[in-house]
């Protein structure tokens, strides 16, 4: 079946191009390491609460006691509030635990995938295709 | 001289025909009117991108050879970064809104308003704002100048909104697609099944596409959604010397 195996082959090309196409269209999130993810346990210096994306700024302690300081990206705050966040949910000088996937290039940043609150409560940010970022959060 | 003796001049007849007249006219007209809009549909609301088994997969555009082979190449090349994990800074990156027909393609929400002589499309994301203007002469591309969201005119044909779309600057583009500022882009808009609302959109561009591109969009409702503010303000993203979307990362 020539002639059927052809089709397929078209059919397979639209759907790769259709589906590359989507991709295409948003924003990427390439420079984010989609292997693994950061589990960052400190406090906000910052909460910026705008849109194309929110961000939040933490400053970690590490082992030796000494401070490093981590830019998270977030998603649009528009997206966020159809989730169900508010702006007051985090503040400067809360403790949070934060789930990232750490920048590729090494600088201390990363995409913001969930977030553990000062309260307890558990957050995830409706990133889109999250299911993209394999989690780790063991792997520090 | 006064109207009692003009009115005594003109023969009864003519009066009788020109009532009859005018009496027939106005019966179409409101009968017109009352058929129109009576046929045009409630499309005021909210409403989100939505995928559904009625509305067709979206196709290549037919480009001419010579901008097919470069919107390919412009593809492959978004790829081999984006598999680099250095992305080409794209216009989210320079707080750039989509323009037209970007903006009716989501992902965020849209509200449409439908007012006398005027249907206006909000575009939550960038709050972008593009209006239709009813029953009147497209004007001539020349003379729109250049920008995001064009000249729209459009009318009612039933239930479907026409429109026709110019002035729309080049490197203002749909998927990366390009176009020349002579792009026409026409849309009909109506509510399809499963309460899909379909905008059939075709881009003519003669000097640019071999034959026109034709894709459908389809929206779902919103009920009681109300659109947020969208501000692109103080992004951390910024494109570096090469290009490359980079993130500012505070010392």
């Amino acid at each position: 079946m020539i002639f059927g195996k052809r089709i397929q082959r078209v059919c397979l090309g639209l759907i790769i191009l259709s589906v590359a196409g989507t991709a295409l269209a948003h924003h990427s999130f390439a420079v984010y390491d989609h292997t693994r993810t950061l589990n960052l346990k400190g406090t906000v210096t910052k909460w910026q609460w705008s849109n194309p994306h929110a961000y939040l700024d933490i400053d970690v302690r590490d082992s030796n006691g000494e401070v490093k300081h981590y830019t998270l990206e977030g998603t649009s705050i528009n997206m966020l509030q159809r989730s169900g966040w508010r702006s007051n949910m985090i503040k400067a000088g809360d403790q949070v635990t934060a789930v990232a996937a750490p920048l590729l290039n090494g600088e201390p940043g990363g995409l913001l995938l969930e977030i553990t609150l000062a309260s307890g409560e558990k957050k995830e940010l409706p990133v889109p295709a999250a299911n993209t970022f394999k989690r780790n959060p063991e792997q520090d | 001289m006064d109207s009692k003796w003009a009115c005594s001049r003109v023969p009864r007849i003519y009066w009788l025909i020109a009532l009859i007249a005018c009496a027939a006219g106005f019966v179409q007209v409101s009968a017109r009117a009352q058929q129109s809009s009576a046929a045009v549909p409630d499309i005021t609301g909210s409403w989100e991108r939505a995928r559904d088994a009625s509305i067709p997969a979206q196709p290549q555009p037919p480009l001419k050879p010579q901008y097919l082979k470069e919107w390919q190449a412009r593809l492959q090349a978004l790829r081999e970064a984006n598999a680099k994990g250095q992305p080409i800074a794209d216009r989210v990156v320079a707080c750039l809104p989509d323009g037209m027909p970007g903006m009716m393609s989501g992902p965020f929400p849209m509200e449409i308003l439908q007012s006398r002589g005027q249907v206006t499309i909000i575009q939550e994301a960038y709050t972008q704002v593009r209006r239709i203007l009813h029953d009147r002469q497209q004007n001539a591309i020349d003379d729109v100048e250049p920008g995001y969201y064009g000249h729209s005119v459009g009318h009612w044909d039933g239930g479907t909104l026409i429109v026709d779309t110019v002035g729309i600057k080049e490197n203002v583009t749909y998927q990366n697609v390009p176009h020349s500022k002579d792009m026409h882009i026409k849309e009909r808009i109506s509510p399809g099944p499963n309460g899909i609302l379909r905008d059939e959109i075709t881009i003519e561009d003669p000097s640019i596409l071999e034959k026109p591109w034709t894709f459908t969009l389809g929206y779902r409702r919103m009920p009681d959604y109300q659109l947020l503010e969208y501000v692109c303000e103080d992004n951390r993203e910024y494109a570096d010397e090469k290009g490359v979307q980079q993130i500012r990362i505070p010392r």
